[in-house]
């Protein structure tokens, strides 16, 4: 398997055409002033020693404030933890960019992000998951570089478990309700061989590595996620990913499955 | 009423050559067609844009405008930024009637400050294109470079100023940097 990663890093990073409209992070670019984004996630788990697979429905909205500001919105569905399919918190997301060098085909960027999420269900595993699973906060930097068209972005966060809305408690410790978060993602362009029109399909393959090390117990996980990403019309993302667990030491109850997701692209809601 | 016809055509003539005829500007830090689209969009918003034409490849954009509309390169630049990217390149077309421009110095053309850089003496006559040198329409790396042009504390500010009454110049007026 780690053949198959490693082989697979060296072909996505080969240069063509940079993309940096990653899957599974977000890079320190933001949406423009005033565009607006929907998005329907959909996340298929497979349960750890069992034949149950866990559906997650995400419906997301963003928002470009500012140049430098945007902010996402998301409801979590599903049914985690064996329980009838149904609503189970959501979350606010803001990025903040603060630095920019652009050039030609080209950028340096780095932001700041904040990440809030609220959640109803029974808490089953140490890890820290605020995309449908914990109560807690996300406080982190990303940094973004376009070099020589290849496009690579890195993260740090700081995250914080809460006890869960309906008395469900994060009984690991109260140490370990501390977590760092860190992600290295790289994309590339393989269609169109050259731009055209807007109306071209673009295909986009990414490799992200999502890791956590819990503060308390220093134990930590690491996970491939390699994509396909389908731009349509130049305002319609189709993305495929999977996750495969590369490292596991910090207990999940779901750590491997597919990710779809269906985003629209709106542009210019206010006119200035 | 020959007079009239007459006074009335030079009017629109002035009207006419007082437009900016195109710009061509090239936007830095993307390179996606959803990104070069989120521009493309930005720029049709401006009620005085007439059509945009993308080429996605090299992110540059041909931008014409309506007629009668005053162009503003600042509005086109910041609709660039707003999508979230940078101007590396910005070149317009205009209309000069007789005009001798020298370097250094500051010329209006149809009511526009320019601040020739980097060029000979000349006159200048005719449909010509100029770059524009200014903060935010280039590169900072270009900005930088082009610093040694000039000393006058205009192309810092990028509107009249001390260094500048000695061509009678309003305070705060907008001066665009531009070489040819």
């Amino acid at each position: 398997m780690q053949r198959i990663i490693v082989f697979y890093l060296l072909y996505t990073v080969q240069p063509l055409k940079a993309q940096e409209l990653f899957v599974f992070t977000e890079s320190a670019s933001n949406m423009a002033t005033s565009g607006a984004g929907i998005r329907l996630n959909n996340a298929f788990m497979k349960v750890t020693k069992s034949a149950r697979t866990e559906y997650l429905l995400i419906p997301e909205l963003m928002f470009g404030v500012s140049k430098k500001l945007m902010l996402h919105g998301a409801v979590f569905f599903s049914n985690e933890g064996g329980t009838r399919f149904g609503f189970n918190g959501g979350s606010i997301y803001g990025k903040y960019r603060f630095y920019s060098e652009d050039e030609v085909h080209s950028h340096f960027r780095m932001a700041i992000f904040e990440k809030i999420s609220t959640n109803n269900g029974i808490i089953q595993q140490p890890a820290i998951d605020l995309n449908g699973y914990n109560s807690g906060y996300e406080t982190g930097m990303v940094f973004t570089k376009l070099l020589n068209k290849i496009a690579l972005s890195t993260s740090f966060a700081f995250l914080h478990a809460t006890d869960n809305s309906g008395h469900h408690i994060f009984n690991y410790g109260a140490s370990r309700r501390n977590a760092i978060g860190y992600s290295l993602s790289a994309g590339k362009l393989l269609l169109p061989k050259e731009y055209t029109s807007y109306r071209q399909v673009n295909l986009n393959a990414m490799l992200e590595l999502l890791g956590q090390v819990n503060a308390g117990s220093c134990l930590g996980y690491l996970d491939a996620a390699p994509s396909l990403q389908l731009i349509i019309n130049s305002v319609m993302r189709i993305d495929l990913g999977a996750k495969i667990a590369l490292i596991s030491k910090l207990q999940r109850t779901a750590p491997g499955g597919c990710f779809v997701r269906v985003e629209y692209n709106l542009f210019n809601l206010f006119k200035k | 009423m020959t007079k009239i016809f007459l006074i009335i055509t030079m009017v629109i003539s002035f009207e006419a050559s007082a437009q900016t005829l195109k710009v061509n500007l090239q936007a830095s830090g993307l390179t996606c067609s959803l990104c070069s689209n989120a521009i493309n969009k930005a720029l049709q918003t401006l009620d005085f844009v007439d059509r945009v034409e993308a080429n996605i490849k090299n992110s540059s954009f041909d931008i014409s405008f309506k007629p009668g509309k005053t162009v503003d390169y600042d509005k086109l630049k910041m609709k660039i930024e707003g999508a979230g990217f940078s101007v590396a390149h910005f070149t317009a077309t205009l209309h000069f009637d007789h005009i001798t421009v020298a370097n250094d110095d500051h010329v209006t053309v149809n009511g526009m400050v320019f601040h020739f850089l980097n060029v000979s003496g000349q006159l200048l006559d005719g449909d010509k294109t100029v770059r524009l040198l200014d903060k935010g329409f280039v590169s900072t790396k270009e900005y930088k470079k082009n610093s040694s042009l000039t000393r006058m504390e205009c192309y810092k500010t990028g509107v009249a100023g001390a260094c500048c009454t000695k061509d009678h110049l309003t305070a705060g007026t907008r001066i665009f940097h531009v070489t040819i």
